[in-house]
């Protein structure tokens, strides 16, 4: 089974966004770049599927400048279980839209051919969640989207994928894209020594026209980024009686916030 | 001049109610540009949006009827929808951003090479459409612009409000060619959660806790309080991460991002990605011992007490003026 795994650096969780410049944009030199949490799940997911079957190969794929990634792709793809990885790397991919950078892993994908392609349910930066759907569609193959839970067959799969509400169960047949979401394991963390063995697997660097790839597929563009709008005072009400407080927020939240 | 199609979604025959918000948000676009709003809807039997898409503005409601839109199907629902788009030619497709839509908006695009943006929460024409839309889970906002001759856009749910127009639309029927062989993926069985369970990313009023609860076995208090106020009930990463609550009901940026009409936080101190994940909410209710924890800092109102003490007391008064 050869399995693909989609991954992207992202700023982590943590990290608070400040905008600079006469046009908003984000101040970048504060971030601590991670792993997407998502695709750890994903990474975690392709690795747990290849020691079942004791057989397999797994390559990561990314889209970024090399020199950014190699150290992410090293310790969260690689020393984990990843057989090797794939860095897209253009200039003329900096600020693609999710079809544009869909359109850069789909070309690696189908360059190499794989029975299974998976991806975090979103990356937690831009929030888009429409890469995995994306590359699905242009390589003709079928998605589960936002899966918990996974069961592998012969040649098919059955998963289930939360929605509003409740849960769907999903029968697909192999090649197959899926997006992962949390609760579908615990991703493992890499060992020392197994970070120092995955400097030794490979990993391919290539561009757009290696892939044959008109790099001008986007068709969106992020014009200005705005803070979020500043919120009003808070009203705190005294809480020397808590029961009183609880009932005095009940009434302010009928009669004045009109909320209730 | 610029037409806009709404896609009316339907899950067992019961209407999403983003629809009508997207309907009224089409509904001012189109107005601003002098175009028309078409209503799409996919149904297996009964339809009966007509009257109600109309209402909430638009000119013309497209339905097209067919077993295969009992339950959702990825691929035949693209067929359809992408067929429609070929034909009618819509300058803006709006979608809701549910389960549904973040599987279908993103397929349609790459299938007819269009623009994509999800969770949009402001639309605006400014030379060409402007969508804005929350990233980093709402830390910050972006306003994107489309090139392409068509852009599909996700709608947040709640993040407008719907209005009725009274106006008569024309009832249109289409049959979608559906090509049933081509389906890889199947639905096979549809989960749902037990009866009044409301689903966080559509709720109204999301009442979470976090670790404030001191226990697993204290989240029925947190319950309850939902329970009382119609609302789904949300959890911080630390007591998700405790295994004190399902992941599905994790808010923030891992887990869903809300902006219900009031968010009431148990015992959550406001983690920045607890944060990101509801701080877009239209009022705030923080309930926690430490005045100076920093969800304080985006609440709209506050009692900096023992949530134990409060949220009880809360339950009932909200049960008693609510009658």
């Amino acid at each position: 089974m050869k399995i693909a795994v989609c991954v992207k650096q992202v700023p982590d969780s943590e990290t608070r966004i400040n905008l600079t410049g006469p046009v908003p944009e984000l101040d970048t030199s504060s971030f601590t770049m991670i792993i997407n949490p998502y695709d750890q799940f994903a990474v975690e997911e392709a690795v747990k599927i290849k020691e079942a079957l004791g057989a397999g190969e797994i390559t990561a794929v990314t889209v970024a400048p090399q020199a950014n990634v190699r150290e992410m792709l090293k310790k969260d793809c690689l020393a984990v279980g990843c057989d090797k990885a794939v860095i897209v790397d253009d200039a003329a991919l900096q600020g693609a839209d999710a079809l544009g950078v869909a359109k850069a892993l789909a070309a690696v994908l189908k360059r190499d051919q794989f029975d299974l392609v998976l991806f975090g349910i979103k990356a937690i930066d831009d929030d888009s969640s429409q890469v995995g759907v994306m590359v699905a569609e242009l390589l003709g193959m079928p998605h589960v989207g936002y899966i918990g839970n996974l069961e592998m067959g012969d040649g098919k799969l059955t998963a289930r994928r939360e929605i509003e509400g409740g849960v769907e169960v999903v029968d697909s047949s192999l090649p197959c894209v899926l997006t992962c979401g949390k609760g579908l394991n615990e991703p493992r963390l890499p060992s020392l020594p197994n970070i120092m063995k995955a400097g030794m697997k490979p990993v391919e660097v290539i561009d757009c026209a290696g892939l044959g790839l008109d790099a001008s597929a986007s068709h969106t563009t992020v014009k200005m980024y705005s803070p979020p709008p500043a919120r009003g005072e808070c009203t705190m009400i005294a809480a020397d009686d808590p029961a009183a407080a609880a009932r005095e927020l009940a009434q302010k939240l009928r009669d004045d916030a009109k909320v209730i | 001049m610029s037409n806009i199609a709404v896609f009316i979604e339907q899950r067992a025959g019961q209407i999403k109610t983003v629809a009508w918000q997207m309907l009224t948000a089409a509904r001012q676009l189109a107005d601003q540009q002098g175009g028309e709003v078409w209503a799409v809807h996919l149904h297996a039997s009964g339809c009966s949006v007509n009257e109600d898409a109309a209402r909430y503005g638009a000119d013309q409601v497209f339905t097209a009827e067919a077993p295969a839109f009992a339950a959702y199907d990825s691929e035949l629902w693209t067929q359809a929808l992408a067929g429609f788009i070929k034909e009618q030619s819509p300058d803006v497709v709006l979608m809701g951003s549910t389960a549904m839509g973040k599987d279908l908006a993103p397929r349609l695009a790459a299938r007819l090479d269009c623009a994509c943006v999800s969770d949009a929460v402001g639309l605006s024409w400014d030379g060409g459409l402007v969508i804005k839309r929350p990233v980093f889970s709402g830390k910050c906002f972006a306003e994107v612009t489309s090139t392409a001759p068509c852009t599909i856009v996700g709608i947040r749910p709640n993040a407008f409000a719907a209005e009725e127009k009274g106006a008569a639309g024309e009832a249109v029927t289409f049959a979608p060619a559906l090509d049933e062989g081509t389906a890889k993926a199947k639905v096979t069985a549809e989960e749902t959660a037990a009866a009044g369970q409301v689903s966080l990313t559509e709720a109204e009023i999301v009442v979470s806790g976090g670790r404030g609860i001191k226990g697993p076995e204290n989240y029925a208090m947190i319950q309850a309080l939902a329970d009382s106020l119609g609302a789904a009930a949300g959890a911080s990463r630390a007591i998700v991460d405790a295994g004190w609550v399902e992941y599905s009901h994790q808010v923030g940026q891992t887990g869903k991002t809300v902006a219900p009409n009031l968010y009431v936080a148990c015992g959550i101190s406001g983690a920045i990605q607890h944060l990101a994940g509801m701080s877009s909410s239209k009022c705030i209710v923080a309930i926690n011992k430490d005045e100076n924890a920093p969800i304080f800092k985006v609440a709209d109102y506050g009692i900096a007490a023992d949530l134990f003490e409060v949220v009880p007391v809360l339950t009932e008064a909200v049960k008693e003026l609510r009658g």
